[in-house]
């Protein structure tokens, strides 16, 4: 679909029944945002809650894994492919949802002295990419906190 | 309040795409809609259904007419689905833009000027 929500540098498009396509250029070249998304150091500055971050661990290499864990639940997973700093490929779980898998590919290109990073978030199905959408990001991770707490507190 | 699933997959297609675009200027009859295009009354007969079941379009009943146009919440409600979607990365993004800057001052740390960076 193509809905470019265009507003500055940021392009989001939902492509075919499964992909969720990214862009976004940087002022910076590729081997500066390869280090922002790869070293666990800078990856907490950025991280979505990054201050409630408990784990931070990324391994970039093929057989490699990554790990972002808040209190009570995290994403994890393998990574499949790297050719630093261009291009990862990695799978991403998430550990409140055992279906949950998305498969990720960073492509970063040089443009100019910047970067244009190209993202692709390939769900199972058009259901689990609406879920992800609706879900996961309506009020951003706040929703997560309260529902975990809620399943928390019931238990 | 339209199915999010079922609209985004309706979205996929690219004929369908170009009829909600088309319908976003105004309610239109099946033989304009079917007009731009190379393909049969029919199968845009089909593709307005899927639409239609999609929640994102509706047919009104004019007489005998039965002209199509689209519910228009069900267009703001994945606009804002997606909207919101869109602004966590760009938050994210924005906090990324601020680590490069960071980087980059410390590769060149000679390029800026001092007297400006004294003030945080």
């Amino acid at each position: 679909m193509n809905m470019n929500l265009d507003l500055n540098k940021l392009q989001l498009t939902l492509d075919g029944e499964t992909d969720i396509v990214i862009r976004r250029d940087f002022t910076h070249p590729p081997t500066l945002v390869w280090r922002a998304l790869t070293e666990p150091a800078l990856i907490r500055k950025w991280m979505t809650a990054q201050d409630d971050l408990k784990r931070c661990e990324m391994d970039p290499r093929p057989g490699g894994s990554f790990l972002y864990e808040w209190a009570g639940f995290s994403f994890s997973g393998p990574i499949l492919a790297v050719d630093a700093p261009h291009h990862m490929t990695h799978v991403e779980h998430f550990s409140g949802d055992p279906s949950y898998e998305v498969e990720i590919t960073t492509d970063l290109v040089a443009r100019g002295t910047g970067t244009r990073m190209t993202n692709v978030m390939r769900y199972s199905d058009s259901a689990a990419r609406a879920v992800a959408i609706k879900n996961g990001f309506t009020d951003g991770m706040d929703e997560v906190y309260s529902r975990l707490e809620g399943y928390l507190t019931a238990e | 309040m339209p199915d999010l699933d079922l609209s985004f997959a309706a979205l996929a297609d690219p004929i369908r795409r170009a009829i909600v675009a088309r319908l976003a200027d105004g309610e239109s009859t099946v033989q304009d809609l079917a007009r731009p295009f190379s393909i049969s009354q029919p199968s845009i007969s089909r593709h307005l259904k899927v639409l239609e079941t999609a929640g994102l379009i509706e047919t009104r009943v004019d007489g005998t007419a039965r002209p199509r146009r689209l519910k228009p919440d069900a267009v703001e409600t994945l606009w804002d689905w997606l909207g919101q979607y869109r602004a966590l990365w760009d938050e994210q993004f924005q906090r990324l833009d601020d680590v490069l800057d960071g980087l980059s001052d410390e590769k060149n740390p000679t390029t800026s000027d001092t007297s400006e960076r004294s003030t945080p």
